[in-house]
């Protein structure tokens, strides 16, 4: 799979291997149309939720609904703290955050993965920590609640795979930092606070490699 | 930049197999055909490669498994869901062979409170029952897939209830075995092979391997409805088989 | 041959969570210390990271983290009458091994026993009369109070951050705890796990009743935690893979995440794995304690000199050992003389289930190891046992630790053990069932022993420990009684169909009851009647302390975890500033 999408130049084989990518999930997930309250997300993260990994706007297409939901809400309450997503966030009605989670969790975008500019040191580290964790740190594998290869586990965690390196990076240091609190069982915060910034890129690089699969 | 092993990680748990199955490898070196998802039940094989059962054995452990978990509305039964494949795998291996089992004798028939006390590994233990069942059942001209399914379950309660020897094997203790091994083929992880796809976790909604509930735990009440996930998953949903996961760390 | 090697100040048998404590503490106070561990080290990363020990078949069924019964085993009779066979396989109770020992697969549920428990012979005699007790139960006073405990439960439960809400602080009785408790010094460190949705079941039917339900103490953290070693754990989140299970997210309180790190850091301690003691070694008086002779993973013998044994292995290996090493006088239950093996005990388990309708969602899947709801009003002597011909009682609770189908899958009473009326019957009930647990005491007697088999040997040739165990009838009594009143629980809760289960005799090894196996060095005031003095040293081997639930007279309602980690400070406390400072007998014979 990873190959397919690796090899990516042309708009329609973007389009194509995005769909053979859906199409096996065996779950047939139709996009719903988009919400009226869509565009001021869109003009950031992409018609579909595609992203701007340079930017460090994340990739919403496919996301879990509930964890959508859930960022809509903490931006709004300040659980989890950036100006620009806190003041679009609050003016939103039930019903649109409702709307938006669904539209984005069901949004089918291209991967646009960002070029790497990881080292394999780097990539191996990712892949440890992702897979194992660390003893010395003190942290677990992230796959351990994030799934297999960074899937994601809905109704538990998000997916990391084929998000934005940049974007990663700053939600793990915003953890860290304790400037994002909405953490459940302040787990995140736990973890981020035993990484270094090494550790931190290594994860983040390494998740944006991999092919975006949301089951 | 290359792509590290996925199943690594495994591998420094100390899990014996190291290659991922076959069809995952295939398919990421063939750019032009789509990986197979979790695959449905009855596009798997149906009829595994029996390593340890012989033909006539494999031929009754299909149709007594059937019926101590039956296919019916509810789903696929043992058959369907890979329950002979995940027996096979189990008593031809490290398992089978008498992992973690206490061997030294005297051997002496002890009261219920003692437990098993035959020095029969598993896989001996199911060789010698089969071998006599197979000939008492062949001598009468019905194997047990040629009898009706009630004529099956009352020769499986013989066996439930009875004393009779088999090859040294009381058909009581044998009977127990396999259904306790048909009951653990059926609701493990799909990676020892049997569960197929999971239906016997959808059946009853148990979600698997991967079980992060710290929000869930809330929702007191609510039906937790997820697609289980299993240990052997990659980020694909293929489920790799791995059979030979030691009894031990 | 055996190769002697340099002498070091302690050396401790098991590096467990006894092993793990005592180690830190005599390093940490600058004396060299060997830690003889038999098998194998095992960290939170890479060996306990999911989802590949989220595995019920490898762990639950086949038992992947215990003891390997091809090396060694136990043999067990109900009666002295019969002879004692191998447990071939491990079901009723499963001892662990490793680095870390059971305590790295343990639920997690950390109870104190009560000021009664400790003094039950003196004080059921004061309530109920010298008569009260059948004359083959021989329960005793420990040695110790509570109150001289109390200060190490509370260091016991800060080490490992324990979750719950106190009930009595310092005799003032707190609204959410469990007013039944004897008297904490100050709240838990963490607050209660969350409660399942069966907790809360149970906790609105058991108020309903009059009863007193509280958060079960859970050592799987609700919060983030850092502990007084400086060692962190992370919260819990209800994976329901607990017991029999390694924790790989640092929540549970294990060796490995409240006190390995401290100790693995010091250079006063050599860790040494792979290595079987095969006993403790005496002078030619037999007694003072030369040191150990143990036996590597290649197969090599070795002697390790020490001025201190500690034995601090599971409770059974540890009363194996003394036999082994001829430390003491073996138990004879037909002279009912000596005291090594002496008042072995267990628990005594009985269970409710409540079957509601399908549209009741439980979710059992969803739990900790010790996120449960219980009541301690049928517990202990926490109601007038007058007239009811029985001492000793159970905790109930609403104990959901998980929903592993393999083994978890329940069903009505009359429902067929295979075909399609058991499948119906588990897809009906597995999500609309709560599982009640009645986790009783255990008291000894003069039938129920341990001593060394005659038959049977381990993989190094010696004798394997011999159990002679069943349920006396005071403890089937009290389980039949508690089971009734659970019943009225799980009827008050709305249950469509409630059946209760109570423990009836004889003892099986063949179905779990917990591995809550105590007694067999106990502790007391009188060499007659026990092995060790109440600082667990040994009365005939003044250089040799026994730390174990072996230590324990009886066993109480609760699981014996927390008693032991508060005996294990009790002790250190006597060795590093009693015995160290002057080594001797600390208590006069």
């Amino acid at each position: 799979m990873g190959s397919i999408l690796r090899r990516c130049d042309t708009s329609r084989t973007l389009v194509l291997a995005a769909l053979i990518a859906f199409a096996t999930y065996g779950i047939a997930r139709a996009e719903t149309p988009a919400p009226a309250s869509a565009p001021v997300c869109q003009g950031c993260h992409g018609l579909h939720g595609e992203g701007n990994g340079a930017a460090a706007i994340p990739r919403l297409a496919g996301q879990s609904a509930e964890y959508l939901r859930k960022q809509l809400e903490d931006y709004a309450s300040g659980d989890r703290a950036n100006p620009v997503m806190q003041n679009l966030a609050k003016p939103l009605t039930h019903a649109d955050i409702e709307a938006l989670a669904t539209y984005f969790s069901t949004a089918e975008a291209p991967h646009t993965m960002n070029p790497s500019t990881a080292n394999s040191a780097q990539l191996d580290l990712g892949h440890r920590l992702a897979n194992q964790g660390s003893e010395i740190k003190r942290v677990q594998a992230c796959n351990s609640c994030h799934g297999p290869d960074g899937i994601g586990v809905p109704q538990a965690a998000p997916y990391l795979a084929g998000q934005s390196a940049e974007y990663l990076t700053s939600a793990l240091t915003s953890f860290q930092q304790r400037t994002r609190k909405d953490d459940p069982g302040g787990l995140m915060t736990s973890i981020a606070g035993q990484l270094d910034a090494s550790d931190i890129a290594a994860a983040a690089a390494y998740f944006a490699s991999l092919p975006s699969n949301a089951p | 930049m290359d792509r590290v092993s996925r199943r690594s990680f495994v591998a420094s748990i100390g899990a014996a197999s190291l290659v991922p199955a076959a069809s995952a490898l295939a398919v990421e070196q063939a750019p032009s055909a789509p990986a197979p998802s979790h695959t449905p039940l009855g596009t798997q094989d149906t009829a595994p490669v029996y390593l340890f059962f012989n033909a006539s054995e494999a031929r009754f452990i299909e149709s007594a498994c059937e019926r101590l978990i039956p296919a019916d509305e509810h789903g696929a039964g043992a058959l369907g869901a890979g329950v002979p494949n995940y027996l096979d795998k189990q008593l031809g291996g490290a398992w089978g062979a008498g992992e973690r089992l206490y061997r030294s004798g005297p051997w002496v028939a002890g009261s219920a409170s003692q437990g098993y006390q035959l020095p029969f590994t598993p896989g001996e233990l199911f060789h010698q029952a089969l071998r006599a069942i197979n000939r008492d059942l062949d001598s009468r001209g019905t194997p047990l897939p040629r009898m009706t399914a009630e004529a099956q379950d009352a020769y499986l309660k013989s066996l439930e209830g009875g004393t009779v020897d088999l090859n040294g094997v009381p058909s009581g203790v044998f009977f127990d075995m396999l259904l306790k091994m048909t009951v653990e083929g059926f609701f493990s992880d799909p990676v020892y092979g049997g569960n197929r796809d999971m239906v016997a976790w959808r059946m009853i909604g148990f979600p698997g391997a991967y079980a992060d509930y710290y929000d869930s735990i809330d929702r007191h009440g609510v039906k937790f409805e997820r697609e289980p996930m299993s240990l052997g998953e990659d980020g694909e949903r293929h489920i790799h088989s791995d059979p030979n996961i030691p009894a031990h760390l | 041959m055996t190769q002697r090697l340099k002498e070091v100040d302690v050396v401790v048998i098991g590096v467990g969570m006894v092993g793990s404590i005592v180690a830190k503490e005599l390093a940490a106070a600058g004396y060299k210390v060997v830690g003889l561990e038999r098998g194998e080290a095992r960290f939170t990363v890479p060996q306990f990271q999911s989802p590949a020990i989220h595995d019920e078949l490898r762990f639950d069924i086949r038992k992947a983290l215990m003891q390997d019964n091809t090396r060694e085993a136990v043999t067990f009779r109900n009666q002295s009458s019969e002879t004692a066979l191998p447990i071939r396989r491990w079901e009723s109770f499963l001892p662990g091994t490793g680095l870390g020992g059971s305590m790295v697969h343990w639920n997690g549920q950390t109870y104190r026993f009560q000021a009664n428990d400790f003094e039950l012979a003196t004080r059921t005699r004061a309530r109920y009369g010298s008569k009260f007790l059948d004359p083959d139960v021989t329960i005793q006073d420990w040695g110790v109070t509570y109150d001289d405990l109390e200060p190490h439960y509370d260091r016991f439960e800060y080490l490992l951050g324990t979750s719950g809400k106190a009930g009595n602080i310092k005799g003032k009785i707190v609204p959410g705890g469990d007013p039944h408790e004897s008297p904490r010094s100050r709240e838990y460190p963490t607050p209660p796990q969350k409660e399942h949705y069966s907790g809360a079941m149970f906790r609105r039917a058991a108020s309903s009743l009059g009863y007193h339900p509280f958060p079960q103490p859970s050592s799987n953290l609700s919060q983030p935690y850092t502990n007084p070693e400086g060692v962190k754990l992370n919260a819990c989140v209800f994976c329901g893979f607990c017991e029999r299970y390694a924790c790989e997210h640092f929540a549970k309180s294990v060796p490995q995440t409240i006190i390995l790190p401290v100790l693995l850091a010091n250079p006063n301690f050599e860790l040494r794995t792979g290595c079987q003691v095969q006993r403790i070694n005496l002078d030619s008086t037999r007694k003072k304690a030369k040191g150990v002779t143990y036996i590597d993973a290649a197969g090599r013998e070795f002697e390790q000199p020490a001025s201190l044994v500690i034995t601090s292995s599971f409770a059974l290996n540890n009363v194996r050992m003394l036999l082994l090493s001829r430390i003491g006088t073996p138990y004879d239950p037909t002279t009912a003389k000596g005291v090594v093996g002496r008042n072995y005990a267990y628990q005594t388990m009985s269970s409710v289930a409540s079957f509601f309708d399908e549209d009741v969602f439980i979710n059992p899947f969803m739990a900790s190891g010790a996120s449960g709801t219980i009541i301690n009003d049928f517990a202990g002597d926490n109601f007038d046992h007058s007239g009811l011909g029985f001492i000793g009682g159970s905790f109930i609770g609403a104990v959901n630790t998980n929903g592993r189908p393999i083994q978890y899958h329940p069903v009505p009473p009359g429902t067929p053990s295979w075909g399609k009326g058991w499948k119906d019957a588990v897809i009906k009930h597995y999500n609309h069932t709560v599982m009640f647990s009645l986790h009783g005491s255990s008291v000894s007697t003069r039938q129920n022993y341990l001593d060394l088999d005659p038959t049977y040997k381990d993989a190094w040739g010696q004798p394997l420990l011999r159990m002679t165990f069943d349920f006396p009838q005071n403890d089937l009594k009290m389980a039949a009684h508690v089971t009734a009143k659970a019943v009225e629980i799980g009827k008050a809760m709305g249950a469509k169909e409630v059946a209760g289960s109570p423990r009836k005799g004889p003892y099986t090894t063949t179905q779990y009851q917990t591995t809550h196996n105590t007694g067999g060095t106990v502790m007391g005031g009188d060499p007659s009647t026990s092995v060790v003095n109440r600082y667990l040293q040994s009365w005939d081997v003044p250089n040799v302390f026994v730390i174990g639930a072996s230590a324990y007279p009886q066993n109480a309602s609760w699981n014996p975890t927390n008693t032991l980690g508060a005996l294990t400070y009790w002790a250190i406390d006597a060795i590093k500033h009693k015995y160290l400072k002057n080594p001797g007998r600390l208590v006069s014979a």
